[in-house]
């Protein structure tokens, strides 16, 4: 249960986001198809369900390919990893996360930004928990994976544009800094608050025509 | 970045360490996949296939698929914002036991047939039944989740084709009583507002709907509406305690048919406390009262051993003085002793309901739809707007929710219900025929002036042999129905049964024959939501095997009896002149729906539309076309009553059954928030499935500890009519008070519909699935 209205998430009175992580080297600067292409080349293999956090001891994090198990499709809302802890899901998911012994990192939400509509409080109207293993038929439905090749960028020196829809989203750091952060998409200045000023999201692939 | 770029990429990269296993694994994934990215994808509007709130989504398309949906932004409905089921959507459609051809029952088992000969069959069963027995020996039986070409195919199929009225959708067990409700009171169907109530509004009294599982996307406009202006707030008036109960400023508690005294008593002390808008009511309404004798009106259920039900009450004229007397015995403390309400919180409610500063939004679904008294609910509950002058304007309505996503559009519109035709006409009236039979050019006197079986009834007749052939599209009754052992069938026994489905169900396990049918975005449709918005789609993806889509399967049906007639249009084009002879129903009437070409480019419009212009508040100046500038409010439609909308009186009644020493607790049923009726598309959904995966039975706390039961552990419901073996869930998401317990009916293999009881709403005919009498043995 989630009675994140009752307790007042908009009113907990902690606004700031504390940067995880000092500004980072030449990793994170090169351009995300380098990057994954690199990865790439390491070649596969069974690794750790829960990862390590470059700098964090003690903090894990999920692997990307359970990030992938947990949606329907890219864009779909995760399913509860872990069980019902008979809590309110903000206790842990507030504005900055938290480490949770023996379960990892509780991320914070992407969605406290959002205005309108998508500022939901009844988490679980969209994310549920997995009670079970069973299935009831199988189904061969493939959805639309995360891509991390897009969001392109001028040149090297130039801020990439955001590849992805902000609705819902708007909470950057949620994603992008902080021990859930994948270090593709992890920002090296997560103490500049105002991601809009340099990131723009990309809404058409036209090109301007007078 | 094309693949071959990317691929390019790779090869000319240096290898940076410090990255985990898994991330190689995830990068390598990747690549393999040569994964889409979203602009890769087409996107296609369309509105969500499961419940009445009509969602915008929109769908994400490669090569043919449906890889992903997103919320659609510039829906008006939900705004960006879908609920998990929403988000799910496009697994429904891979499930591996999907049917893809025509299937004839063959022993135990099926054999795949043509198109060609199913549907020969099909027309062969119709004809040789018309001949033999007469029209009132055929049916079919469709739902709210028809589209309206579906739904419009059907109804003038069997009205002008067939001259049977025996057309019936499982919205009967859903929204009847609504419909009879808006019909009494204001002659024409369906609610006044629009959801921007839920943002106007100050106060909203949710009557038996756990509206945070069943609406979720509506009530999260609520809850912003809450987090955004202080002051609003949630009364949660119910028979158990739900997830809506925790974000309620007021919890009340009510026994069975308790909301019948209960809103008597708000009544009661409206007038008591000088809280009629006098103006309002002199203006807007008269009184009507009808039949009240318990012993005359029943139940029409099993204890009365009834093998159909029929009931009629014009009613006749009241008055406010007479009202005044009516209502003098519904005192808060007899009120306080019907209901289990305290007196405190019927004060509360009356003040609420009282307070002419603030708008009051009343809503309600299945709480009060499935009610032996749902008519007489819905009319009280439109009485409490309609003597404070709480209606028709932005903030202040009472607002009927729907459970299907054109239990408006198609069974209300339309008219697939027994006795009705397109916008709001009836069987029953000669005009109405005669302006039905002009626009399908068929014969004057083609209509039977007398309505089909209503659902219940249909199924009795089917049980009996009446009814000898059926065919059901788009709905499983063979888990719906209640009391459901009362409709047993065996292939084979005279009778036939043609299913139109996606997926096997426990009622196409009993079919003679099984039609694949096309499901939601595999074919073009319209639907109408909750609050009279039309909403249309285009076919975006084909249909797997030979699925075809329901109103095709009709007018081939149609067109081999000889019928082709009523269906003229060319087959690869019919959808919009269909749609078009349909609208012309509507066109000056008051629901008046948009265009084709304009459902197209717009997210759905809500009727009235004239001259292109939606209309947000209905029978409301200054919004509704029809009512003259200054003219208030004018409850045009109300031809019968002055134009002015019906008070009707409606007194308390006990529900059918009761609980005693040998059956001591109360039922009720109902869904969950992950699955959508019967479980059929939503079980199918891995994500759905693994979050419920059973049926189960929440019991209280204290009663389980009397019990000897902890949650987990099997029990077994039993009714005196049939039984299901559970697990026990106690403080689950639902916490039915002592001596109550409520059970999900999405489980085809946890049938509770062999329980509950076939009772119904004298007017509506609805089935009562909310209360009847279990007790608990441990299994």
């Amino acid at each position: 249960m989630c009675g994140a209205n009752r307790t007042g998430i908009a009113t907990t009175g902690r606004t700031a986001v504390r940067p995880y992580m000092t500004p980072m080297s030449s990793a994170g600067r090169i351009s995300l198809a380098l990057l994954l292409g690199s990865l790439f080349l390491l070649g596969a293999c069974s690794g750790p369900a829960k990862v390590a956090v470059p700098g964090h001891e003690g903090a894990v994090k999920t692997a990307a390919t359970q990030r992938t198990e947990r949606r329907a499709f890219d864009g779909a809302p995760p399913v509860i990893p872990h069980e019902n802890f008979g809590i309110t899901c903000i206790e842990c998911h507030d504005l900055e996360g938290m480490e949770v012994a023996g379960t990892g990192f509780a991320p914070p939400s992407p969605h406290e930004g959002t205005l309108g509509l998508s500022a939901i409080s009844y988490c679980r109207q969209c994310h549920v928990f997995a009670v079970s293993e069973d299935r009831f038929v199988g189904n061969t439905f493939a959805g639309l994976r995360q891509d991390l090749r897009r969001g392109g960028r001028l040149n090297d020196l130039a801020p990439p544009t955001i590849p992805h829809k902000t609705f819902m989203r708007e909470n950057c750091v949620a994603c992008h800094s902080g021990p859930a952060a994948r270090e593709e998409i992890r920002t090296t200045h997560p103490e500049r608050a105002h991601c809009a000023q340099c990131h723009v999201a990309v809404t058409t692939r036209a090109t301007f025509t007078r | 970045m094309k693949r071959r770029n990317f691929l390019k990429a790779l090869a000319t990269t240096p290898a940076v360490a410090a990255f985990s296993c898994a991330d190689r694994e995830r990068a390598a994934r990747l690549a393999e996949d040569e994964s889409l990215s979203d602009a890769d994808l087409s996107w296609h509007k369309a509105p969500c296939r499961y419940c009445g709130t009509g969602c915008g989504v929109e769908v994400g398309v490669h090569e043919g698929k449906v890889k992903a949906v997103r919320g659609d932004e510039a829906s008006p409905v939900n705004r960006g914002l879908l609920c998990v089921k929403g988000y799910h959507l496009p697994a429904f459609l891979y499930g591996e036991d999907r049917l893809q051809y025509p299937m004839k029952r063959d022993g135990d088992g099926f054999t795949r047939i043509s198109w060609d000969e199913a549907l020969d069959l099909v027309a062969s069963k119709y004809q040789e039944t018309l001949d033999q027995h007469g029209p009132e020996a055929v049916s079919i039986y469709g739902s709210g989740q028809w589209t309206v070409f579906d739904g419009y195919a059907a109804s003038k199929w069997f009205r002008g084709g067939m001259k049977s009225n025996n057309v019936e959708p499982n919205a009967r067990l859903c929204m009847a009583s609504a419909v009879t409700g808006f019909m009494t009171q204001f002659q024409s169907d369906e609610p006044m507002g629009c959801y921007e109530d839920f943002e106007a509004g100050d106060d909203f009294v949710i009557w038996g709907n756990n509206m945070a599982e069943m609406h979720p996307v509506l009530f999260s406009r609520i809850l912003e509406s809450k987090r955004n202006k202080p002051g609003v707030r949630i009364i949660d008036l119910a028979t158990r305690r739900t997830p809506t109960t925790d974000y309620a400023d007021l919890y009340v508690e009510f026994k069975p048919n308790g909301d019948l005294a209960l809103a008597n008593g708000i009544l009661h002390l409206l007038i008591k406390n000088g809280k009629v808008n006098r103006a309002f009511v002199d203006e807007n309404v008269i009184f009507k009262r009808g039949i009240e004798d318990l012993d005359q009106i029943g139940y029409g259920c099993y204890g009365d051993n009834a093998e159909s039900y029929t009931f009629k009450d014009k009613g006749r004229d009241s008055s406010f003085a007479e009202l005044e007397r009516f209502v003098a015995d519904y005192t808060p403390e007899r009120v306080s002793e019907l209901s289990g309400v305290p007196e405190a919180q019927i004060r509360a409610l009356a003040d609420i309901y009282g307070n002419a500063d603030r708008g009051t939004v009343s809503l309600w679904c299945m709480g009060v739809n499935q009610h032996v008294r749902g008519t007489w609910m819905n009319n009280l509950i439109t009485d409490l707007h309609l003597l404070t002058g709480k209606i028709s304007r932005p903030g202040a309505n009472p607002w009927s929710l729907t459970g299907q996503p054109s239990a408006c559009g198609t069974v209300r519109e339309v008219g697939t219900l027994a006795h009705r035709l397109p916008a709001d006409m009836v069987v029953m009236n000669a005009e109405h025929r005669k302006l039905a039979e002009e626009t399908w050019g068929i014969p004057e006197g083609t209509i039977s002036p007398k309505p089909g079986y209503h659902t219940l009834d249909m199924f009795r007749a089917f049980a009996r042999g009446d009814v000898k052939v059926m065919w059901i599209q788009v709905t499983n009754p063979w888990v719906t129905i209640p009391n459901l052992d009362r409709i047993q069938r065996q292939p084979g026994d005279g009778r036939f049964v043609v299913v139109s489905e996606i997926y096997p169900t426990p009622t196409t396990e009993i079919a003679d024959l099984v039609l694949p049918a096309a499901a939601w975005v595999e074919r073009e449709g319209v639907f109408g939501n909750s609050e009279r918005r039309t909403q249309q789609w285009d076919q975006i993806i084909e249909p797997p095997g030979e699925a075809k889509e329901d109103a095709w399967q009709i007018m081939e049906v149609a067109k081999r009896m000889g019928m082709g007639h009523l269906f003229p249009w060319p087959e690869d084009d019919w959808h919009q002149p269909m749609y078009e002879e349909y609208r012309s129903f509507t066109l000056g009437t008051g629901k008046d729906l948009a265009s084709y070409e304009q459902l197209r480019e717009t997210r759905g419009m809500l009727w009235p539309v004239v001259d292109g212009k939606e209309t947000r508040y209905r029978y409301a100046a200054g919004h509704d076309p029809y009512v003259k500038k200054d003219a208030g409010v004018h409850f045009y439609k109300a031809k019968g009553y002055g134009e002015k909308a019906a008070f009707w009186l409606r007194p308390y009644h006990p529900p059918a059954e009761v609980p005693d020493d040998e059956y001591p607790y109360w039922l009720s049923t109902g869904r969950v928030l992950e699955h959508w009726h019967t479980g059929s598309m939503t079980r199918r959904v891995r994500q759905l499935h693994q979050a419920v995966t059973e049926a189960y039975v929440e019991i209280n706390r204290a009663d389980a500890s009397e019990l000897g039961v902890k949650t987990g552990d099997r029990v077994r419901v039993v009714s005196r009519r049939g039984s299901v073996e559970l697990a026990a869930e106690i403080d689950g998401r639902g916490k039915p008070p002592r001596g109550s317990v409520f059970v999900p009916f999405f489980d085809e293999s946890k049938l509770i519909n062999k329980v509950t009881l076939d009772a119904m709403d004298n007017i509506s005919k609805e089935p009562d699935y909310k209360k009847c009498a279990v007790r608990i043995e441990r299994a």
